[in-house]
């Protein structure tokens, strides 16, 4: 259902890796994370959040230790979605968050930049 | 593309990550003077005492005053844990010693900061800083002077005894 609103709410898409996607909805002020499976809304909040979580997590010990299973669940406070992702599908969504923040952060210098300009 | 990140906040994730981190090193100040003033009471300085109990509330109100900034800005301020604060001092003029030392780092860290701030070109938080920079002016000035009277006054004889007196005086006027 939600992936019917895309259209409608025209998406932008912010990164990209061959495992997942991250959108932007100008319209509704929100991004989308297509990631294992799940098409997951998120605000601005809770997406630094999920970057941040998913950072915190070291990949090194969690394959080292073999007490463990090599997964790891992954949600907060006031999230949605559950992810439970295997240490390379961790590094996988790293990369693609780290890929997404890194376009925000090279949007905001240009529309800065823009925005001076104009104004 | 909107920049919905900066709609929600005013300042970036770096200038966020960086006060945070001086919250906590406000509350580690605060709390370190704390233990300075528990030394010097039980050690019979009661005037030294006083004045870093003073001092100690004075941090924590930096950490207040730089925790209202970061939401006030949309930002997301981060209450800190504090640890591992030296409690247990050589001798009195360590205590003076200590206190420099934590004033030059908390001065070198604003710095840190405010270049942080240049080279984003954030002047809105550059004028927040100006405050905290004005006010290391002084609480230097304070840390230096009473570990000054050490040498002014000497510590033989009564010489602990009036420089304890002293310290509780020490003002900052920039005139
Ligand atoms: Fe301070
Ligand atoms: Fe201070």
């Amino acid at each position: 259902m939600e992936k019917a609103c895309i259209d409608i709410n025209e998406l932008i898409n912010v990164f990209s890796t061959d495992r997942g996607s991250v959108y932007q909805s100008d319209k509704l002020n929100c991004f989308y994370v297509d990631f294992g499976g799940k098409f997951a809304r998120y605000n601005c909040l809770s997406l630094q959040k999920l970057k941040n979580i998913v950072e915190g997590i070291d990949v090194e010990a969690l394959l080292l230790n073999t007490n463990k299973a090599d997964f790891e669940l992954i949600t907060f406070n006031g999230c949605d979605h559950i992810y439970l992702l295997s240490a390379l599908e961790i590094v996988s969504l790293k990369e693609l968050l780290q890929g997404a923040f890194t376009m925000f952060k090279l949007n905001h210098l240009i529309s800065d930049c823009l925005y001076r300009l104009t104004v | 593309m909107k920049d919905l990140m900066r709609i929600k906040c005013l300042i970036s994730q770096d200038i966020e990550a960086l006060l945070n981190q001086q919250i906590k090193k406000e509350a580690h100040s605060s709390s370190l003077y704390l233990a300075m003033s528990s030394w010097c009471d039980q050690n019979g300085f009661d005037y030294s005492a006083d004045y870093f109990a003073k001092q100690s509330e004075e941090e924590r109100a930096h950490q207040l005053k730089l925790f209202k900034y970061v939401l006030d800005m949309g930002g997301n301020a981060i209450s800190p844990e504090v640890t591992g604060i030296k409690t247990d001092f050589a001798g009195f003029r360590e205590v003076f010693e200590d206190a420099l030392e934590a004033e030059i780092a908390i001065t070198q860290s604003f710095k840190n900061i405010a270049s942080r701030c240049h080279k984003e070109q954030d002047f809105v938080t550059m004028e927040f800083l100006n405050w905290f920079l004005k006010e290391q002016r002084e609480e230097e000035y304070k840390a230096r002077r009473a570990l000054e009277l050490f040498e002014v006054i000497g510590e033989e004889g009564t010489g602990r005894w009036e420089i304890d007196k002293h310290v509780n005086k020490i003002t900052y006027s920039e005139q």
